[in-house]
């Protein structure tokens, strides 16, 4: 096991956003985070990677607790709709990216250019690209940061079908190459695409953890018919 | 291939981009060259006919001095963009982060924070110093026009300015950290600087403690500057107060921190700022610089002074808005307090302006107490404190040995000036900004 959170809650006045939420994350391998919108699966990403404060609850790595501060040594947070360096050009952002996260870049370009298929965005400024395009980038920086562990909030967000294809077959890439991603969506049928586990949250509670064989169990467990697809096992467990 | 720059300096080259990118930067520098200019050319023009251009008595101009009659007006146009347009700047700089994601991205570097907006503060005084071209440039025209430069005043006037930049940034940043929207920052800097001008006004009509806080105002302080006086009391209180405000930016920009803990935090470094200024009022030393030792008595009377080591307290009974107080501020009590600054000063009235209390018995007298002897009269001037601190020392006045400041007088146009700043400079501005655009695109 690479990391295990324990017990992550956090609130907004009255308002509980994160709830005891537990699971783990195993080195090298595509975990998606699926729920409805609402269901605080942003909160969880960023109370993880330390950028927003929770109200109880601890990680672990190596049996370590590491507290908010150290996370970024182990985790990168890539969150979703945003715009970084708007004036900037992609071909800047990705520069500056590798040079201040104390990435590499590669002599003859960073790989992740041709793959996502940003040659032609290089020089345009971020705030110019349209979602889609802007998503791409985010990945590009997401991936070239050297943390062992990715979390992308909404990475197939704004992309056609052939961009989510290229998008997972790189991320697959990735994650073969031993980067352990955390992948938060909310299409159901991206994440059966590319994910080797899941954590099901609903409204800010975990309902259920494991591989598609494991979920269904579960849900068989509380009457869904054994057969069923994750859709529906999501639907039995939330 | 790993990159060879650390990381700071990777943010540094990044903040500086982020700045050539912002169109207040550049509105700044576009402003600049026409405010200098404006101040410039009206000051020189003053000062030519002062100095006997078109027909003005000769001698008028004995004892013109730049610092005063050119310097401090043109570079109060500094004053002027410190206080309106760099807080934008800042502004920008510091909530663009926040606004656009990138802040979010940035945290996730172990950088700490200070450092992080260190990077940030560098950069806009920088952009400051660039800025400050604009009145460079009217020290080159003036030198062109054979008008005299006393170094060490001209470099007060521009650390002055410098300085109050330097509020300025803090201000600004600490602001935009703390608020979640720009447009919120920008009001509560514009609402921090009309309250330090509030503070000025009321000093004006309460005097007392007023007064005395009045006295480290950013205006205050950059009017010292102008007249080519360093207190080093102004200067500790101005580099607390810039060092508060960024560590108070640099404490609300790690958003990953509770809030409850981020304010105890910023409640514990108020506490420890007001502790340092309190403490910093009572540093004495000063420096004069101004060519004609405007803030200074002569070396003679100083010297004579500083053999007085009995306790000194003088009672004035002038209301604050009087503009015999004003006299007697800045003709004496204020080049006292440099050589001993050990004298109590009371100020006594019971109105503010004074006009009420002409008749009242001991309105106007001014009272002198050396180690238990008394005198009063009812001179502003220096010349009359000096006589009657004398007086009771028993010290014989001594006699004077400086050599006077005939001044610089300098009956001539400011030929070209119109051109270069509102001309040349907005074009070079524009053109400049066209380039780095299109060197992005």
């Amino acid at each position: 096991m690479l990391l295990q959170a324990t017990g992550l809650t956090k609130r907004y006045g009255d308002f509980s956003a994160l709830t005891d939420v537990s699971f783990s994350i195993r080195p090298g391998e595509i975990l998606g985070l699926i729920g409805p919108n609402g269901s605080g699966k942003t909160t969880l990403f960023e109370c993880l990677a330390g950028v927003l404060p929770a109200d109880g609850g601890t990680l672990r790595h190596d049996d370590r607790v590491v507290p908010p501060g150290a996370r970024s040594s182990i985790l990168f947070y890539m969150p979703d709709a945003i715009a970084p360096w708007p004036s900037q050009t992609v071909r800047w952002a990705l520069d500056f990216t590798a040079g201040f996260f104390g990435g590499t870049v590669p002599e003859s370009g960073p790989d992740i250019v041709p793959q996502l298929d940003l040659v032609p965005l290089l020089d345009a400024p971020i705030g110019t690209l349209s979602k889609g395009q802007r998503k791409r980038v985010l990945l590009a920086i997401g991936l070239l940061t050297p943390q062992p562990v990715l979390l992308a909030d909404e990475p197939f967000d704004g992309l056609d079908l052939r961009q989510t294809r290229d998008v997972a077959r790189a991320l697959r890439s990735y994650a073969a190459a031993g980067r352990t991603l955390f992948l938060s969506i909310h299409q159901i049928s991206d994440a059966a695409r590319i994910c080797d586990r899941f954590v099901l949250l609903s409204a800010g509670r975990v309902c259920g953890e494991g591989t598609p064989a494991e979920l269904s169990s579960l849900a068989a467990a509380r009457g869904t018919p054994p057969a069923a697809d994750l859709e529906e096992v999501f639907l039995a467990l939330t | 291939m790993r990159s060879r720059r650390s990381a700071f300096v990777w943010l540094l080259d990044k903040e500086r981009r982020e700045l050539a990118a912002s169109k207040s930067w550049w509105v700044m520098l576009l402003a600049m060259g026409p405010l200098v200019g404006v101040s410039f050319i009206s000051a020189v023009r003053t000062y030519a006919e002062a100095s006997g251009l078109n027909g003005t008595s000769a001698g008028v101009g004995e004892a013109f001095s730049p610092l005063v009659g050119v310097w401090a007006p043109t570079f109060s146009a500094c004053e002027l963009a410190a206080a309106f347009l760099l807080p934008f700047v800042g502004i920008r700089l510091v909530s663009g982060d926040r606004q656009s994601g990138a802040l979010k991205l940035e945290l996730q570097h172990p950088m700490p924070a200070f450092v992080r907006l260190g990077a940030k503060a560098m950069v806009l005084l920088s952009a400051w110093i660039v800025a400050l071209l604009a009145p460079l440039i009217a020290v080159v025209l003036w030198r062109s026009y054979g008008g005299a430069i006393y170094l060490p005043e001209l470099a007060t006037v521009a650390a002055g300015h410098l300085l109050n930049a330097g509020l300025t940034v803090a201000l600004a940043a600490s602001t935009a950290a703390i608020t979640e929207h720009p447009s919120t920052a920008a009001i509560l800097t514009l609402t921090v600087t009309v309250g330090t001008w509030i503070v000025n006004f009321i000093a004006a009509v309460q005097g007392g403690v007023w007064e005395r806080v009045a006295g480290y105002t950013p205006t205050a302080m950059v009017g010292e500057f102008q007249h080519g006086l360093v207190r080093l009391d102004v200067v500790s209180i101005a580099a607390a107060l810039i060092a508060s405000g960024l560590v108070v930016a640099a404490i609300w920009l790690r958003l990953g921190m509770p809030v409850r803990r981020r304010a105890y935090e910023s409640i514990a470094l108020g506490a420890l700022t007001a502790a340092t200024l309190f403490a910093c009022t009572f540093i004495t030393p000063s420096w004069d610089f101004s060519e004609n030792r405007m803030n200074s008595f002569a070396r003679a009377d100083e010297e004579a002074l500083e053999q007085i080591h009995a306790p000194l307290s003088i009672e004035a009974h002038l209301a604050p808005e009087d503009p015999r107080r004003v006299d007697l501020e800045r003709r004496a009590l204020s080049k006292l307090r440099r050589v001993m600054p050990q004298a109590q000063v009371r100020y006594v009235s019971a109105t503010s302006i004074g006009i009420f209390e002409q008749t009242s018995q001991h309105y106007g007298e001014i009272w002198y107490d050396l180690g238990g002897k008394r005198t009063m009269n009812r001179a502003t001037t220096a010349e009359g404190v000096l006589e009657a601190i004398y007086d009771l020392a028993g010290v014989k006045p001594p006699v004077e040995t400086d050599e006077i400041f005939r001044g610089h007088p300098l009956a001539v146009a400011p030929k070209g000036a119109a051109a270069v700043f509102y001309g040349i400079w907005p074009a070079l501005v524009v053109a400049g900004a066209f380039f780095v655009r299109r060197r992005r695109a």
